[in-house]
């Protein structure tokens, strides 16, 4: 948008208009991304003060909670000098400080948008937005709804605004108040420039009304821009554009200030005077304020970041002798990078000492779309920027789903309505009364182990297939490549373990209509089974393990590749395609899944610490089926605390990690440089790193510091609209972003990326392709690397990378780190204080395994 | 066992005071607390419940105590107990037991839940009051605390702007419904001359006498009952506030709004049927409007995109249809009715955020494009009209923005062109001149006399309307609504009983809470805080200790029950004769426009968005 000229310019203001409205498509599936991604271009600290003036986003903490933060002790004192040298230097030490600790500062409130359409209450008395937008909200809902209405919007497949002119043209009621208005409506060749001229009056205040309005309602603007963009984010196929939504908002608008006014009402730029246009996105000019903010919000990551690279410092001086490979592993398990999988992988290390963990992206470098049996629609299984050629298909499955009274739209019409509230009343009180006591699974509830059956057969192997546009299965070739391409990325190239688990997760939740923000990210926001299993059938295969051999990628004929799906919530796992294993496999197979269960059990327990109706001190199998419960309760709005905390990334060999306790807040992407010692392969494994888990990290941020307005508020009141998104009222606009009760215990912290790796091959990747070079050049992403060498850091500012020394504060060492979970103080509410009290520092584990 | 009754009244009440003195942190005390205080009545309720059916159905009654008498009025807490009751409470109980487990993990770590569980408890309390009821005055008190209620938990979350300005709205709507009862209770004073006891009503029923023989009365008296259980219950052509009305946490909806507020308008009607159980012209009316309502509640649940909304049309209509099967005399089914339709909606409520994983899931499998096989003829216009109409929810949102309040509004700024200080000039000469002569009545004119309640009513309408459309500085507005308690007790002082002791009982309520909210307003106007009624300032944000105080005010001077305040109105309104329509008129529009604006002060200056540029503020349009 940039500057506003005297001309309008349609296309351009609708383009950016698109550009800036929230991007999140229909909720069934759920794709973290900065929320702020129309500012990506910009510095960080550039992009949020000024998408904070602009649209009076709230974007950190306020000085207060920074203050309590550091008064705690979660802020530490030096590194809060550190940041305020390198920022200020030395000599205003004094001053900044002081500015810091104690300076009262007053902040306002004053977004820029909005201006100019408040004029309308200003001059006219009038609510315009009271007076259209529970109407306008409920046509466009009904119009975009995707199945709660039992009478369903008509003409849908010609666009909103057709369909309203079509429905207004047969009907003898109307959606106008006024007749000249519905009158307009008919006028194909009206257009926009004409409505505006009528409302503003003044070319040049266009942009910035248009802009006014639809931000007055961001969220189902964005939708309405969000399924433009992505037609098939939603199934019952509508035309929808952004354009008709405003066009119908802009008629709506003449219309109730006809009726309110009669029709002699003057424009906006002729009722007040010397009314200029404001350039939304003009510069923001810097606050001392501003510069006290971006001192603590330094201080606060990296509190937190020195921590944690003492912590790997000193937990690689305290490894005296690294302890023997075994001859042969016992098993690897191939685990989704998710922060959340780190403590089981954690858990598996310390059971079996024997065994190796792996982290990569959780589509396995499998991409494809997915058509379980019986289904009408396709499924995507990969990161959502991938667009994929193949299908995945299911064969001969069970039934999918049993229909519940309870839920069906029947007691909505009338005569089914009385038998249905005479008669399934006391049964609906039975059912809670049973719910309450004892939640189990039921057919409303998500269950992440039913997105795929656990015994159908799939479709992998290419047959010369196509459907759709789409190739059913890999071929051989394909096959190979993609194994070939996981394995060398995560460095297992040799020492295959006879059992190789490729686990995918995902998370089962009940009344929950956030669920995909729960499941794998890089799988578009579903489980991940199917790609598990795809992987581990391909490895399998016995032509693309020649094919490997011939490429000099040797898998030994006795290791069996299994995949597994594990759920984050319920804390559960299945195993998939293990029932005709060698004699010999089978046995070591169920040794294996005891380790797995026990891990579970231990997993249970180190998340439980977190919430407050389960005590952690009891006997762990009750803890874990507490937690169990938890993912199928209606009443519980936590079933799990998804990515809250996410805070790093490890990109290098888990050598690195193991010794630390990071409290599931690291990524772990797989990375040997010893396999790839030009970084080569490393473009392929860091090119997703920041779109999934910085998107994941800035999305956590941003819902975080502002849960009104980048968030979507308390869950608790949250009314689904048609199937695509939530609103807080029947007259409210749609809520994006995430819900309070996921992020309350989240640190808002960018997210660290450490690669292992020298930092000339790191920086040469990065600079690879500017779309992920501007992740780190603008800063929405830190970036480490490790010196595989000399262990020394080197923190990537300004185009280059810089050794950085951490101030060496001891790091406590704990042997003991399910004493320190069981002791682990508890939030009390969700004030910021308490909210991240229980996020555990840093630790060395003494006796890992 | 009569004597056991008052236990299901003191049980909440003793619930909701453990539970307002508790630590607002202290969330296992609290909602143990709510959890018992259910529990314990559902079990009496049993037991009571078994005891009336091994007793051959012999209802109870127990005089409760005495709050107010003179020689012609007597305003006592009597409790009943009969079948209807029993049913009720039943299902109120096992909702409120079974909803306060739900919440207890549901409403975990809210900042408001203290205030949440407190709210519970006190609409419980309210709700029980309504049921266990003996006579209209103990079931007004128990309706006022409902609304008061509904009010909290619409506006539970209260820096956003929508939970506000629902809440406000909800209360527009009730607020009528109260005044309605208030004169259903002042008609029955005098067409009874006492005050009406339901176990009398059920005697004289099963008797057979007919209790209603002079018109108009055999159609006006009921006819004000349904005026307020149409409100309350949402039927045609008041539905609208119901979906709006879920602004609360899905826990509070689904008791709320789902089953047990919204089918008090049937326990009213079963309660009155005595009065009107003969009278078919009235049960044909009662019928039309059930049916209407199912009709139009139907056809716009069918069009309905948000799930929430499409279950509160649902339970309109089925409501609806309650109303028929009262009319009718069906009070078994009816009840069956009832208690089944509270459960289904409580528990569709409650799992609503599910439709989406469910709905998507049978899409994904089970999809088929609708057909639209639309009719170009007059048939299918007809229907597209429906479509559209449904759409709008046949205007009834706006329709009483528009009917009612607009030009009420309209009449207010006509009277506020006098201004503030004009109006001072004005009314203060005029009160005292009116104050002399009330007390001395001798020196007016007889002539006179006859006109001046009217007059004096006239006026303190003219002063609440102003205060109802001030945008400027609060305290002006207060003041206003404060002159128009006195110009209304001046008014009543006219009429020819006259009883100083019920003048002064109402002024004292007055006086008091006038100063308090005065002094809390002018308190944060002296902190730099503003206090203009152009916009909501969420000062509650800041200043949380401040607000209850200035809620208790406002809810005094409002003539919430058991202040004075409330008492008096209720005597004053008895002081006006049922001939005298301007002065019922004046002083009821009075009363609910009054409300209303001491509910937009409190809703202006503590609630909705707190913009200060120091944490998030909330969009507008959520």
């Amino acid at each position: 948008m940039g500057n506003m000229s005297s001309t309008f310019n349609k296309h351009k203001v609708l383009h950016d208009l698109a550009h800036h409205l929230p991007s999140q498509t229909p909720l069934k599936d759920f794709i973290h991304h900065n929320t702020l991604h129309a500012f990506q271009h910009l510095p960080f600290y550039e992009a949020i003060i000024q998408a904070g003036r602009i649209f009076g986003y709230n974007v950190t903490f306020n000085v207060h909670e920074y203050r309590s933060l550091h008064k705690v002790g979660r802020i530490r004192d030096e590194v809060l000098d550190m940041v305020i040298r390198k920022r200020k230097g030395e000599a205003a030490l004094a001053t900044w400080r002081e500015n810091c600790l104690v300076k009262q500062y007053t902040p306002t409130y004053d977004p820029r948008i909005g201006k100019l359409r408040a004029n309308w209450k200003r001059h006219y008395h009038l609510d315009l937005d009271n007076l259209i937008q529970p109407l306008l909200f409920r046509i466009v809902g009904s119009y975009l709804d995707q199945g709660i209405a039992i009478w369903q919007f008509p003409f849908e497949e010609r666009g909103l605004l057709n369909a309203v002119r079509e429905v207004e043209r047969n009907s003898f009621a109307s959606f106008f108040r006024t007749k000249r208005v519905r009158q307009m409506l008919f006028d194909e060749k009206l257009t926009l420039e004409k409505m505006l001229d009528r409302l503003v009056g003044d070319p040049r205040l266009y942009g910035q009304y248009l802009f006014d309005q639809q931000f007055g309602h961001k969220g189902w603007s964005g939708m309405m821009a969000a399924i433009e963009a992505n037609p098939h984010s939603i199934l019952y196929q509508k035309k929808v554009q952004l354009y008709d939504f405003i066009h119908l908002e802009l008629l709506m608008e003449i219309d109730n200030l006809d009726a309110e006014l009669g029709t002699d009402w003057l424009p906006l730029a002729k009722k007040v005077d010397g009314l200029e246009p404001l350039d939304l996105f003009a510069p923001v000019p810097g606050t001392e304020l501003q510069e006290v903010k971006k001192i603590w919000q330094d201080a606060f990551e990296w509190s937190y970041y020195d921590e944690v690279l003492s912590g790997l410092r000193q937990a690689r001086l305290a490894q005296k002798s690294s302890k023997a490979v075994p001859d042969r592993r016992s098993f690897q398990a191939i685990l989704c990078l998710d922060e959340r999988e780190g403590s089981l992988r954690r858990h598996l290390e310390s059971l079996d000492s024997d065994c190796e963990t792996l982290g990569c992206p959780g589509f396995f470098g499998v991409e494809f779309f997915f058509h379980p049996w019986g289904g009408k629609f396709y499924e995507k299984l990969c990161p959502i920027t991938v667009t994929p050629k193949y299908l995945i298909k299911e064969k001969e499955a069970g039934v999918k789903h049993a229909d519940e009274l309870l839920y069906t739209k029947d007691s909505h019409k009338f005569f089914r309505g009385v038998l249905a509230s005479l008669s399934l009343g006391l049964w609906s009180a039975i059912k809670l009364l049973l719910q309450l006591a004892k939640p189990e699974k039921n057919q409303a509830a998500k269950d992440a182990f039913a997105h795929m059956s656990m015994d159908a057969e799939l479709v992998i192997e290419h047959e010369g297939q196509q459907e759709n546009g789409l190739q059913v299965g890999f071929t051989i070739v394909e096959m190979a490549d993609r194994v070939e391409g996981l394995l060398r990325g995560i460095g297992m190239v040799q020492d295959f373990a006879p059992l190789v688990y490729v686990v995918a997760h995902g998370s089962s939740s009940a009344n929950n209509p956030h669920h995909g923000a729960y499941d794998c990210g890089a799988c578009s926001g579903r489980p991940g089974s199917v790609n598990a299993r795809v992987f581990a059938f391909m490895a399998n295969h016995i032509e693309v393990r020649k094919l490997l051999k011939d490429r000099g990628l040797e898998i030994p004929f006795d290791t069996i590749f299994i995949g597994a799906l594990h759920d984050t919530s319920a804390e559960e796992m299945a195993f998939y395609d293990d029932k005709n294993l060698y004699p010999d496999t089978a046995v070591l197979h169920e040794k294996n899944k005891a380790v797995f269960e026990n891990a579970l059990d231990l997993n249970a327990k180190e998340r439980s610490r977190r919430f407050a109706s389960i005590d952690v001190h009891q006997d762990i199998h009750k803890v874990r089926e507490a937690i169990r419960q938890r993912s199928v309760s209606y009443f519980e709005p936590r079933p799990e605390l998804g990515h809250s905390t996410n805070a790093l990334c490890f990109v290098g060999h888990r050598n690195l990690t193991k010794r630390l306790f990071l409290d599931r807040r690291a990524f772990m992407n797989s990375y040997d440089y010893r396999t790839d010692p030009d970084g080569q392969r490393l473009l392929g494994v860091l090119r997703p790193i920041p779109p999934v888990c910085g998107g994941i990290n800035l999305e956590y941020y941003f819902s975080r510091v502002d849960n009104q307005k980048l968030g979507a508020g308390a869950k608790l009141p949250h009314n689904v609209m048609g199937l695509v998104g939530v609103a807080n009222s029947s007259d409210g606009d749609l809520r994006t972003g995430l819900p309070k009760q996921m992020v309350e215990a989240h640190d808002p912290m960018r997210l660290l990326v450490m690669v292992e790796h020298e930092p000339a091959v790191v920086l040469r990747t990065i600079q690879a392709e500017p779309t992920l070079y501007e992740w780190f050049a603008n800063g929405w992403v830190h970036l480490v690397a490790i010196h595989p060498t000399n262990h020394s850091f080197h923190y990537f500012e300004n185009g280059q990378f810089a050794p950085y020394e951490p101030l060496n504060v001891q790091v406590p060492t704990s042997d003991d780190i399910h004493g320190l979970i069981e002791n682990a103080p508890e939030m009390k509410s969700n004030y910021i204080v308490h909210a991240t009290k229980e996020n555990l520092p840093v630790h060395i584990i003494k006796n890992p395994n | 066992m009569s004597l056991f009754l008052p236990y299901f009244i003191l049980v909440p009440l003793l619930g909701y005071l453990l539970s307002s003195f508790a630590n607002r942190r202290a969330e296992g005390f609290i909602s143990w607390t709510a959890m018992l205080t259910a529990g314990l009545n559902l079990f009496g309720i049993m037991a009571l419940g078994a005891l009336w059916v091994s007793g051959g159905f012999q209802d109870y009654h127990y005089n409760g105590p005495v709050i107010y008498s003179s020689e012609d009025t007597v305003f006592a807490i009597d409790i009943f107990f009969d079948g209807t009751t029993a049913v009720f409470a039943f299902v109120a109980s096992l909702l409120t037991l079974l909803d306060t487990i739900f919440s207890r993990y549901y409403i975990h770590r809210e900042m408001g839940f203290k205030r949440y569980f407190n709210s519970i408890q006190l609409f419980y309390l309210g709700i029980l009051l309504i049921l266990f009821s003996g006579n209209l005055e103990a079931l007004f008190v128990g309706w006022e605390i409902i609304g008061i209620t509904s009010f909290f938990l619409i506006a539970f979350y209260r820096h956003r702007y929508l939970p506000v300005k629902n809440a406000l709205k909800v209360v527009s709507f009730y607020r009528v419904a109260d005044i309605f009862l208030l004169l259903g209770i002042w008609i029955c004073h005098h067409y009874f001359h006492k005050s009406i006891h339901f176990n009398e009503l059920q005697l004289a029923w099963e008797q057979g006498t007919p209790l209603i023989t002079a018109q108009p009365y055999t159609l006006l008296i009921p006819l004000i009952f349904l005026g307020v259980a149409l409100v309350k219950s949402a039927q045609w052509p008041f539905s609208s506030w119901l979906p709006r009305a879920m602004e609360g946490p899905t826990s509070s909806s689904a008791i709320f709004y789902g089953s047990l507020s919204v089918h008090i308008g049937v326990f009213l009607l079963l309660r009155t049927y005595p009065l009107w159980g003969d009278n078919w012209t009235f049960k044909a009316l009662v019928i039309a409007s059930g049916v209407l309502t199912s009709l139009f509640a139907t056809f716009t649940a069918r069009v309905q995109s948000s799930v929430k909304t499409q279950i509160a049309y649902s339970s309109i209509a089925q409501i609806g249809v309650m109303f028929v099967e009262v009319a009718l005399g069906w009070h078994k089914l009816a009840l069956l009715h009832f208690a089944s339709n509270a459960f289904l909606r409580t528990y569709q409520l409650l799992v609503s955020p599910s439709v989406l994983s469910y709905l998507i899931h049978d899409q994904f499998f089970n999809f088929i494009p609708p057909q639209h096989n639309f009719a170009d003829n007059l048939w299918g216009k007809i229907r597209m009209s429906v479509y559209v109409m449904s759409i709008k929810e046949w205007r009834m949102d706006t329709g009483m923005y528009q009917w009612f309040w607009k030009p009420l509004k309209w009449v207010g700024n006509k009277v506020a062109a006098l201004g503030f200080r004009g109006a001072m000039y004005l009314f203060v000469p005029l009160y005292l001149v009116g104050l002399y002569f009330v007390y001395h009545k001798g020196a007016v004119p007889m002539r006179a006399i006859g006109v001046l309640p009217e007059a004096m009513s006239i006026a303190a309408l003219s002063l609440v309307l102003m205060a109802f459309v001030e945008r400027g500085d609060a305290r002006r507005a207060w003041t206003l609504i404060v002159m128009n308690q006195l110009f209304v007790s001046l008014a009543v002082g006219f009429n020819e009983q006259f009883d100083f002791g019920q003048i002064h009982l109402f002024l004292s309520g007055i006086v008091a809470s006038a100063v308090v909210g005065y002094a809390v307003l002018n308190y944060l106007q002296k902190q730099g805080e503003a206090i203009d009624l152009g916009k909501f300032h969420g000062h509650s944000y800041e200043h949380p200790k401040l607000v209850i105080v200035f809620l208790l005010a406002s809810l005094s001077l409002a003539g919430f029950p058991i202040t004075p305040t409330f008492i008096g109105e209720d005597l004053l309104l008895s002081h006006i004769h049922e001939n005298q329509i301007v002065l019922t008129v004046t002083t009821a529009l009075g009363f609910i426009v009054g409300g209303l604006a001491i509910f937009r002060i409190y809703g202006r200056i503590f609630l909705g968005p707190h913009e200060k540029g120091y944490h998030e503020v909330a969009y507008r349009s959520s």
